[in-house]
């Protein structure tokens, strides 16, 4: 009698030993992923920030050029209304957030298509750092996208591993979702110098 | 006549193409990492494509730089990275060796490839304020890419990292106590890492001998050593049958019992110990960078920061 409540209490114990240190880290993972998504987010941002300069300038030297640099103010403002809450960050979510950045870039790529085409534009000097700065940009964006899904990866790994999927089921720990390399529309845009 | 003729020429198209093999491609483990050979030095020039010179003064110019502000800055010029992709490569090559300070990220890396005729500089996380992208991207097309053009890289590499050294200097300011920082922790790390082990081993071996007093006859804690005699003693190793008994009802066991006699000295046992340890902590000094004349880079990263250029 009196070693089966010993037993049962060490079992309690034990399991809530298991259960807080899984717990834990589970949260810690999590807000590794949510970190790493703002990260993605600010990147994005920098470009959204970059826009209104760079087509300012664009504007300054190719005016027939309308409905191209529309096209780029149409897909950032279109852009700006999606904001994903980390935490409630759904394979849908993401995806319409993907597609609306991945207008963003199919427009910024025609729109440096054309500049090609104004040789003045090119010698700028202004024109050429914005430049820099977006293929910078570009370049991050796929940098966080990848930490992002490197985090997320190893969230998932370890909320859906025994015994702690037992845990993260209980605490409402959910699988994150990842980036996924679009054919096309998520390609940076291809920066000639 | 035509036969010799042929033969001369494949004679020099092997010629050619082992000419070809020797332009090494590297990879971003053979890279050399000059830094871990003496901590004052920069650039990593294994191809001879800048001069001896030109590497000295970029060397003085960067080892100023750093103790003034922190900040570190690889040069690597190479012949060849195949058809890897120059951005993702020095990316990768920065994060790989952490160049820049740990926490700070302050590490800057210039990569030049000749055969690609292109140039391309990293900036870790904690640069990218003090050294935008646009800001790279001017310093390499203002003061670099002029000189590439004309195939003098030691111009080129000279003006731009003194373009870099004028950017940064006073952007930042070294706070650490000599550059012992991250040396003494890692020791202070040893010896609690040590302590921890050794009270781990006191803690089992307590426990071991608090088990061995437990009677199996009367299941009290209270058996004692009462008598021992000698079973067999070689190498260091005693063999001995102890006879315990118990305090409390009397009962006697007899266990047999091996050990290693702490005053011999003929090598083996013991001292294996010892080495694995010393090798242990040789090997933390080493890591620790600093201080020597060897060294690592401080273990920043990067985000993607920076610009490129083709000249």
């Amino acid at each position: 009698m009196k070693k089966s409540v010993i037993i049962t209490i060490a079992v309690v114990v034990l399991l809530i030993l298991l259960g807080a240190g899984s717990y834990n880290s589970m949260v810690d993972k999590q807000e590794g992923v949510t970190k790493a998504w703002s990260n993605v987010e600010n990147q994005y941002q920098r470009r959204m920030d970059l826009i209104p300069n760079l087509v300012n300038t664009v504007k300054g030297y190719a005016k027939h050029e309308e409905s191209t640099l529309e096209g780029v103010v149409a897909a950032r403002s279109k852009a700006t209304q999606i904001t994903v809450d980390p935490d409630k960050l759904t394979p849908e979510k993401l995806q319409a957030y993907q597609k609306a950045q991945g207008e963003i870039s199919s427009a910024l790529g025609k729109l440096l298509a054309i500049t090609e085409n104004y040789p003045n534009l090119k010698a700028n000097e202004n024109f050429l750092e914005l430049q820099a700065q977006l293929e910078g940009t570009e370049n991050r964006i796929s940098v966080e996208r990848g930490r992002f899904n490197e985090l997320a990866k190893e969230y998932n790994a370890y909320i859906r591993k025994f015994p702690r999927n037992i845990f993260a089921g209980m605490f409402g720990f959910e699988k994150k979702p990842y980036f996924e390399a679009e054919a096309g529309a998520e390609k940076a845009p291809k920066v000639q110098f | 006549m035509r036969l010799s003729k042929n033969i001369i020429l494949f004679f020099l198209l092997s010629l050619c193409s082992a000419v070809n093999a020797q332009t090494k491609e590297y990879t971003l483990e053979s890279v050399p990492n000059v830094r871990l050979q003496n901590k004052m030095r920069y650039v990593s020039n294994p191809d001879g494509i800048l001069s001896q010179e030109a590497c000295d003064s970029i060397d003085n110019m960067l080892w100023k730089l750093e103790k003034k502000t922190s900040i570190e800055v690889a040069v690597v010029a190479i012949h060849s990275i195949g058809n890897n992709d120059v951005f993702q490569f020095t990316h990768d090559l920065l994060n790989k060796w952490g160049v820049g300070k740990k926490g700070k990220d302050n590490g800057l890396m210039i990569l030049f490839v000749e055969d690609q005729r292109k140039l391309r500089f990293e900036s870790g996380y904690g640069l990218e304020g003090d050294l935008p992208d646009a800001i790279c991207k001017r310093i390499q097309s203002r003061k670099m890419v002029p000189f590439f053009r004309n195939d003098n890289w030691d111009g080129g590499m000279v003006s731009g990292v003194q373009a870099i050294c004028a950017r940064l200097d006073g952007s930042m300011t070294n706070d650490e106590v000599g550059n012992n920082g991250d040396g003494s922790n890692e020791i202070l790390f040893l010896f609690f890492a040590a302590g921890g082990f050794i009270f781990l081993v006191a803690l089992i071996g307590g426990f071991a001998s608090w088990r061995a007093t437990r009677c199996p006859n009367c299941k009290m804690h209270k058996m004692m050593r009462t008598d021992s005699h000698l079973l067999s003693y070689s190498h260091g190793i005693k063999r001995e049958e102890v006879v315990y008994t118990c305090q409390n009802c009397g009962h006697k066991i007899v266990r047999e019992v091996e050990s290693s006699d702490d005053n011999y000295r003929g090598g083996g046992r013991g001292g294996l110990g010892g080495g694995i340890f010393m090798g242990g902590l040789g090997g933390g000094l080493g890591s620790g960078g600093g201080g020597f004349d060897g060294g690592s880079f401080g273990g920043g990263m990067s985000g993607g920061g920076g610009a490129g250029s083709d000249f």
